[in-house]
This record gives C-alpha cells, sequence and structure tokens, in this order.
C-alpha cells in the first residue's frame, strides 16, 4: 500500500501506531479497536503494542490471540494464507472466527494462557477459507504472550501452510503405491501364465533370465550363450534377423520358430517381446513371452496331410465315377438301361467308400465287404449263404472286390438265381496250399443255383470285364466265369501273399 | 503310328478306362500292373513304348518304376489325383496329368512324350 493512500485514509486520533506494517499496519491503525475487548489502541499495553508491532514486520505468517477471547492481530503474510476469511479475521474472537476448528483453538488458548506452549508439524485442518471446506497442512507453533503482569495474555502463533509439500508428498505416495501395485499384478500374471517368460539386453546380445518352465530350461543369471543354448543352429539366421528388424523398428519382435525344448527334443515355440523404453526413447530392455505351440503345429501337420489326402480320395473318386461312367455307356444296349446300371454302380461305389474311411492302409474285414456289397441285392438272407474264414483285406482290395461283387449280384437279380423264388448263391472261400508248405492261396467261389437255364452271353459287359480282369489284375490272381446251365459260377483264384504285401 | 502301352494303376476301374481310351487312341495296352511288385518286373521284361505311371499304388510310391523305365530308356508320364505336387523333386521335368483327366488329356500327353 503506498504512502499516498495511506494519507487519505480516514485517521482516528493517535493512529499512529503502529507505524507501517503494510496493508495489515493500516487496517489495524483504522481499526476500531474500542468494540473488542482490546480497547482503543491508544490504551493497549505496552506488551500487546511491542508483539503486534514485531509481527506486522514479520514475512512469516504470524497471529497473535489476544486475551480470554483471542483477539486476533495478524500480518500480511496471515492474511493470505487466511485467504476469504481476511479481513473479517481481524480483531475476531479466534473462536469466531475460525469456527470449524474451534475446537482446536479452544486448546490452543487454554494452553498458551496456562503459560505452555504447542506445537505442530504437518497438522491437518479442514479450512473454509474461499466458502467450501478444504483440506490444508501446516507447521504451527504456539508461545504464551507475557502482559504488564508478568502472567500470560495471548497466545503467538506461527502459521506455515506446508498443503503444496503435503500434496506432493502425498500423490508420490500413491503413485508409489499404484507402482507396487501395478508390480504385484505383473508377478502374479508372470506366474500365473503358463508361457515362457524372458528378458534381453537392447540388443539381444545378452539374456538376462528366462523362465523355461517346463518347456525350455531355465536362463537365472546373464547369458550372451542364449542362442546356442535355445535355438538349433540352422534357424538362428532367420530368428536373428527378426530380431534385428524389431530393434531397427523399436517395435513388438513375433516369431513363431523351433526351440531346443528342455528335453533336448525339437520344439515350437510362438514368442513375442516387447522394447522397453527408457526417457531418453532408447531400448533399456526387451520382455518377451512365449508359448509351447509344439503340439497345435504337429495337429496343423496332421490336418494338412489328412485335408490333402481327402483331396486326393475325391480326385480319385471322381475318377473312378468318370471311368464307371464311360464304361457303363460304352457298353450300353439303350440308354435307359445304361442309366439304371450307372446310379446302382455309383451307388455301390459310394457304399463301398464306406470301407475306407479308415486311416490309410487300415485293414478290412473280408466277411464285411461281401455282406455289404451282396445284403442290398439279396432277396432273403437263406438265399445268400456267406462261408468262409475271416481274412483282412487293403482297402483297396476290399473296394475293388465290393466292385465286383456288386456287378455279380445285380446280374443275379436281373437274370441269375435271384431272379426266380426261392433261388440262391452260395458265396464261400478258404485258404489251401497246392505244394506242401508252399505260399498260400485263396479261393472264392461265387455259385448259383435255382435260376432259369444258363446260356453264355454273346456279348461281355462291362461287368464280365471288371470281375474276370480288373478283379484279377488287383488280386494278382485268375478269376474264371463258368456260364453252366444250372447256374453261373465265378471262381477266383489268388495268392494270398498279395494282401501282405500290399499292407506294406 | 501304334505305341505299345504298360499302365500302372491301381484302381481297377480307371485302369479299365485307360485300356479302353488307349484302344480309342490307336495305341495298344501291352500289360497292366496294379501293385509296385507287378509293375517294377513288367517294367523290366516287357516290350515297351511308353509307360502311363500312378504315383500311389495302395500307398507305395511308383518313382523306382520310373527309374527302371529310364535306365531302359522307355518315355513315361504320370496321371496323379495328387497333382504336380506328389511328384518327387527328381522327377518332376515330366508329363504329369491330372486325374481325372479326359480322352484329349491323354492324347495330347502321350503325343508329348512319345515325341
Amino acid at each position: 500500500m503506498s504512502a499516498d493512500s495511506e494519507a487519505r485514509a480516514p485517521l482516528s486520533e493517535g493512529s499512529r501506531f503502529p507505524l507501517g506494517g503494510g496493508e495489515l499496519g493500516a487496517l489495524i491503525r483504522r481499526f476500531d479497536w474500542s468494540s473488542t475487548s482490546l480497547g482503543p489502541i491508544e490504551a493497549w499495553p505496552q506488551s500487546l503494542k511491542t508483539v503486534t508491532g514485531m509481527l506486522l514486520l514479520s514475512p512469516v505468517p504470524i497471529v497473535l490471540l489476544w486475551g480470554e477471547d483471542g483477539v486476533m492481530i495478524y500480518n500480511d503474510a496471515y492474511s493470505v494464507f487466511a485467504g476469504g476469511r481476511h479481513p473479517q479475521l481481524l480483531g475476531s474472537k479466534v473462536r469466531e472466527g475460525w469456527p470449524e476448528v474451534a475446537e482446536f483453538n479452544d486448546n490452543v488458548m487454554k494452553v498458551g494462557l496456562a503459560g505452555g506452549t504447542l506445537a505442530y508439524k504437518d497438522q491437518e485442518l479442514t479450512l473454509h477459507r474461499h466458502g467450501r471446506p478444504e483440506q490444508v497442512w501446516m507447521n504451527l507453533d504456539y508461545s504464551p504472550v507475557l502482559g504488564e503482569g508478568g502472567q500470560p495474555a495471548g497466545v503467538i502463533a506461527i502459521v506455515v501452510e506446508t498443503s503444496d509439500r503435503m500434496r506432493a508428498e502425498r500423490r508420490r505416495d500413491e503413485a508409489q503405491d499404484r507402482e507396487r501395485e501395478i508390480d504385484q499384478r505383473f508377478r502374479a500374471l508372470v506366474n500365473a501364465t503358463s508361457d515362457v517368460v524372458y528378458r534381453m539386453s537392447p540388443d539381444w546380445i545378452e539374456m538376462k533370465a528366462l523362465d523355461g518352465r517346463d518347456f525350455l530350461s531355465d536362463t537365472e543369471a546373464p547369458s550372451i550363450r542364449w542362442m546356442d543354448e535355445y535355438l538349433f543352429p540352422e534357424d538362428q539366421q532367420a530368428i536373428r534377423r527378426a530380431i534385428d528388424e524389431a530393434i531397427d523398428a523399436k517395435g513388438v519382435f513375433q516369431l513363431e520358430h523351433r526351440v531346443r525344448r528342455a528335453d533336448g527334443g525339437v520344439g515350437w515355440t510362438s514368442s513375442r517381446a516387447i522394447p522397453l523404453l527408457g526417457p531418453d526413447g532408447e531400448i533399456t530392455e526387451w520382455f518377451g513371452a512365449a508359448s509351447d505351440v509344439t503340439a497345435r503345429n504337429k495337429a496343423e501337420q496332421h490336418l494338412r496331410l489328412v485335408v490333402n489326402e481327402l483331396n486326393h480320395r475325391v480326385k480319385n473318386n471322381l475318377a473312378m465315377t468318370q471311368a464307371i461312367a464311360a464304361q457303363t455307356f460304352r457298353n450300353a444296349g439303350d440308354l435307359g438301361q445304361a442309366q439304371a446300371s450307372l446310379l446302382s454302380r455309383i451307388g455301390a461305389l459310394a457304399q463301398a467308400n464306406d470301407l475306407l474311411t479308415g486311416e490309410r492302409g487300415a485293414e478290412v474285414s473280408m466277411r464285411k465287404v461281401l455282406e455289404q456289397a451282396v445284403r442290398p441285392h439279396c432277396p432273403a438272407a437263406e438265399q445268400c449263404p456267406i462261408e468262409g474264414p475271416d481274412l483282412q483285406l487293403s482297402p483297396k482290395t476290399a473296394l475293388s472286390l465290393s466292385l465286383a461283387t456288386h456287378e455279380l449280384s445285380t446280374n443275379a437279380v436281373k437274370y441269375g438265381a435271384w431272379s426266380r423264388p426261392g433261388g440262391v448263391v452260395s458265396i464261400g472261400w478258404s485258404v489251401y496250399s497246392p505244394d506242401e508248405g508252399g505260399p498260400q492261396r485263396l479261393r472264392l467261389e461265387w455259385i448259383e443255383r435255382g435260376g432259369p437255364e444258363v446260356k453264355p452271353p454273346a456279348r461281355r459287359g462291362f461287368g464280365s470285364r471288371l470281375i474276370e480282369r480288373g478283379l484279377a489284375a488287383e488280386m494278382g490272381g485268375e478269376v474264371r466265369m463258368r456260364f453252366e446251365s444250372e447256374g453261373l459260377v465265378c471262381v477266383i483264384d489268388a495268392p494270398l501273399t498279395v494282401y501282405a504285401e500290399s499292407e506294406a | 503310328m501304334s505305341l505299345r502301352i504298360l499302365i500302372v494303376e491301381d484302381e481297377m476301374t480307371i485302369a479299365l478306362l485307360l485300356e479302353d481310351m488307349l484302344a480309342d487312341l490307336g495305341h495298344e495296352p501291352a500289360a497292366l500292373a496294379m501293385r509296385l511288385p507287378q509293375a517294377l518286373q513288367l517294367a523290366e521284361t516287357e516290350d515297351l513304348d511308353l509307360a502311363i505311371l500312378d504315383v500311389n499304388l495302395d500307398g507305395r510310391l511308383s518313382f523306382p518304376v520310373a527309374d527302371v523305365l529310364m535306365r531302359r530308356g522307355v518315355p513315361f508320364l504320370f496321371a496323379t489325383g495328387y497333382g504336380s505336387g506328389g511328384i518327387e523333386p527328381a522327377y518332376r521335368d515330366k508329363v504329369v496329368i491330372q486325374k481325372p483327366f479326359s480322352l484329349e488329356d491323354l492324347g495330347r500327353a502321350i503325343d508329348r512324350v512319345a515325341a
């Protein structure tokens, strides 16, 4: 406040005290102290004047609480602290001036006027300095001020607000708590995951640590030999290339690659690492996780094989269908008959395919093949006795035998034993050795009886050719069809060794 | 010109179709083998101008037959449902026809190989 404005202030008599003292000095001079328990300023005791003069000169926030009521006299620094409560606070009773901390100040007055001192460090209080509750922290020092009689007449308080420092400390503590929590969560995650976790130096030359679970061996101390430890020599170059790309980009390293497992075997891992950057933006470390995808890769590989095999079988089936269609129409008497034959043959092919649904090389029971091919055509069970030791056939042989039997069956229904009620087709087979101790042979007979009289056909159709030529080649033996007058006889004679070989 | 041709094919119906197709093309189906041992023997002993090889013979690959034919100087082509991916690298330059194939496909392939 300038001397000029001070000069214009309405001065009361004896207003020369206190001298100076900034804004508060002027306010104190102008204040009507006679309305307080202190009485008019010119009548103040010397002790009160001395302390008032002193506190007005201090740059530290100081308040004087005078008398039993603690009438408040303070300096400019304190007025800043008082905020919106200033200037009403001047000359008010401390318990009324700060009603929200009346109890606290009541204790201060009692202790101070009894000659005691109080000191609080970072005392937390809630004040309403700006019309709303506000949490503040303060260092508070209270000392008694002696009056003329040598008895405590007031209390002087040095008030230093520490809210800013306390808030900063609190923020730092909270940040530390958060960090601790994040760290705990991170540790929990690392422990919870079944993935391998690892840490690498910025250039990936050194592995700082790797927790290999049971998949990879652990690296507990920093190692520069990690590449040889975990990677196969022929893979190292490609993996190093991917690492260098990630380092250059300061980006995520991600690669599926082979690894040497803890048990020494070959494994596959899907590895992913992220760079941790320092304040300068440079990589300080890499943190990575790697999962064991060995089983998944194996399953995928198997699936690829299965899909390839399926594709092959589909193409093969189409080729067979094409072959059957071509043969059927080539040998057709009329179109209607050819159409019926084709549908029937494709049906037989589809049914025979059920025999091949197993893995390649899985064997099929000969009895099953014959029953499946014959049953749909046979009028009654007693018209098709099937008799023979159980033999295992390769799927391919099973398919050929199935198609050939289908041809024999349709022929029997149209022209042979099954075209008459009670006609019988006996299907029987046996294993025999033509020479004592020599290689074994299979002899299968299809014998029709009870049908119309049979005459050799004028023309041999696809069915006959399939049986006599195709099946013979398939089984590596001989297939004969005899058109005996009482019924057709078909005899298959083939070495049994063919099957053993085909299993290889 | 009529050629004597060996058929190596493990699928009965396709083998019979091949015989018919060769006859239609004016060639002579000289022999038919449906399994590897039989095919090896025929490749070694038959008087042949050409051969048509299925790649997979009931689970066994027919490349040993191809080796015999190459040694004898008999040209051949592969007929397969696997596509050229199923052909071993050593035979990648050979003619391959995809099953199922048409009469024209077969005729063109034979002409290329026999030329």
